[in-house]
């Protein structure tokens, strides 16, 4: 018998005022797994995941995490979650350490603050002000934070919002590091790279409706898009000598002959035939390039705009 | 109580990290109080006018300054935010700004006290104890009136008008800048209704009377103080608001007037009597 999912959601409503943020919307997250919801600004992910939270009442349907209701069970459910917020802040003269003692004495259960600087990297930042971090010294501290109470599930808010791309990949390093101790996370984005990295399975979320969910590979193959495979080569290309490449879609070559491009529905297939064709015709290969559909085609397939709009 | 504890820690930490916190809870009322003293030394009815009224200015600048203004910044900032996500309540966060507030503030009352003992020659009051836990009383009660306006205000500058509204009146009319006898027949009334008044009133009492806190009336401002106390603190915990965005609608404002009544009741009765 398979194990009873983390987090089911059914039916979920989220309304401020007039406006409808959450449309009904359903999924379940199973043990172990990162689970993304991906969309642009806006779009409801941060409802969502504040519902689960138990930051805010849901407006209707039914949420459970951990077994708990996060409308009436908050204390039990935050004693036993992981949160990095999107936007946060600490005093300005509170030291790193202090921080995570003081947040550790919330909880029922806590980890040594001493263990979490070493592993987030902040021991030698340990004595230093809130105020003198760097950004991404900060957001580590957030992880450090989330994690202090040893959570089995975590729930990082765009975590690597406005964060530099060295820094980005840092906490996606640290992001691994937490899936590969099983523990669950939910993640909201609206990066691609970081979903098609991180996350096992991701839930395209626009206006406050799922419009697709699955592996990132799944999706990717949902879409219509194809692949597009670009290569250079030293010398020209005879265009009248061009084979017809299994599975191609379609190719064109470049005014000077020495550019070539080919849409496959099976890349892999297709390359490996040109591969051949190259050798074949005596070509020296000086460049080769292949291109699969993002989550970014596949969200502006099914929604007709940009992740980042 | 590992949670009120830490936050009391953590609250005087930071609280004496602060040059703000510093300057308003000792450097500013001592100015005043050796302006003064100076001008005064030597008469010690005079001397014990110069530190009630440095006294009444500390309790005052801690209630609405170090208690309310710092809440809604800690709130505007996003600070409350992170504790929210937290199993933590409001409780321990308000309880733990009283208690560090008197803490910051009881050795600089032991200070001025001693100070104006040693350098000014005012007698020390016979019932130096119960000086001090009057003052606490009433430390501890403007800090939660602090704290009550901390929770109606929905942003920083409806926070600085309110307590700008309630401090510099507390401090005209109570008697403790200028003396209230002194003032218009009006003002005399108001008088009788400021919060700071029992404070005054009860710190000359027992200062320059030589009475003890157990005395009639200032057992019922002692009374008053800790209805405010605990009025102020269950208001604060059924307002107390984690994130800026989360808006107070303006009846709750009421709410105000709620954690005055006790002072309104006094203000009424002593009015009635005279």
């Amino acid at each position: 018998m398979s194990a009873p999912p983390v987090i089911h959601v059914q039916q979920l409503q989220k309304t401020y005022d007039k406006v409808e943020a959450v449309k009904g919307i359903d999924f379940q997250v199973a043990e172990g797994e990162v689970f993304g919801l991906l969309g642009p600004n806006g779009a409801g992910k941060t409802s969502t995941i504040e519902i689960l939270e138990g930051l805010r009442p849901r407006t209707g349907g039914n949420a459970t995490v951990l077994g708990f209701d996060p409308d009436r069970q908050k204390q039990q459910l935050k004693d036993r979650i992981g949160v990095c917020l999107q936007a946060t802040n600490l005093p300005a003269k509170m030291r790193v350490q202090e921080a995570l003692e003081l947040f550790g004495s919330f909880y029922t259960r806590s980890l040594s603050s001493e263990q979490l600087l070493k592993r987030l990297q902040l021991w030698e930042k340990r004595a230093a002000y809130y105020d003198t971090l760097s950004g991404g010294q900060k957001q580590r501290l957030a992880l450090a934070l989330a994690l202090v109470n040893d959570p089995q599930l975590l729930f990082l808010d765009e975590p690597t919002t406005g964060l530099d791309p060295q820094i980005r990949l840092e906490i996606h390093g640290l992001i691994e590091e937490m899936k590969s101790e099983k523990r669950t996370v939910v993640l909201t984005t609206h990066y691609i790279e970081e979903a098609e990295r991180l996350c096992d399975r991701v839930a395209i979320i626009d206006e406050g409706k799922i419009v697709a969910m699955g592996t990132p590979r799944e999706l990717q193959q949902k879409s219509h898009e194809q692949s597009r495979i670009d290569i250079v080569c030293a010398q020209p290309m005879d265009v009248s000598a061009l084979p017809p490449w299994p599975d191609a879609l379609g190719s064109k070559l470049s005014d000077d002959g020495k550019s070539l491009t080919v849409y496959s529905s099976r890349p892999a297939r297709t390359l490996f035939e040109i591969m051949k064709w190259l050798d074949q015709q005596g070509l020296q290969l000086e460049d080769v390039h292949l291109k699969r559909p993002t989550l970014e085609d596949v969200f502006v397939e099914l929604t007709g705009k940009r992740l980042r709009d | 109580m590992k949670q009120y504890l830490a936050i009391i820690v953590m609250d005087i930490k930071l609280a004496l990290r602060l040059r703000a916190v510093i300057f308003f809870n000792y450097l500013f009322p001592l100015i005043f109080f050796f302006t003064f003293a100076t001008v005064l030394r030597g008469d010690s009815g005079a001397m014990t006018f110069v530190v009630t009224m440095s006294v009444t200015l500390g309790v005052l600048g801690s209630g609405f300054f170090g208690a309310g203004i710092r809440s809604i910044q800690e709130r505007e900032l996003g600070i409350l935010r992170r504790y929210k996500v937290t199993p933590i309540t409001p409780a321990p966060l308000l309880v733990g700004s009283m208690i560090t507030g008197w803490a910051i503030f009881i050795p600089y009352i032991v200070l001025l006290l001693l100070m104006a003992h040693f350098i000014y020659a005012m007698p020390l009051p016979a019932h130096f104890f119960e000086l001090l836990v009057f003052i606490s009383l009433g430390l501890v009660a403007f800090r939660s009136l602090g704290l009550v306006i901390a929770s109606v205000a929905n942003t920083m500058q409806e926070g600085t008008i309110l307590v700008q509204l309630f401090y510099f009146p507390m401090l005209l009319l109570s008697g403790a800048t200028f003396p209230a006898d002194k003032l218009p027949k009006v003002m005399r009334i108001i008088h009788n209704f400021v919060p700071a008044t029992y404070l005054v009133q009860g710190m000359r009492n027992i200062m320059l009377k030589g009475q003890s806190l157990m005395e009639r009336e200032n057992v019922a401002a002692a009374a008053v103080m800790v209805l405010t106390i605990v009025g102020g603190t269950l208001i604060s915990m059924k307002l107390f608001r984690w994130e800026k965005e989360e808006k107070i609608r303006g009846r709750a404002k009421l709410w105000v007037l709620v954690v005055l009544a006790p002072f309104i009741v006094m203000g009424a009765w002593q009015w009635l009597h005279k």
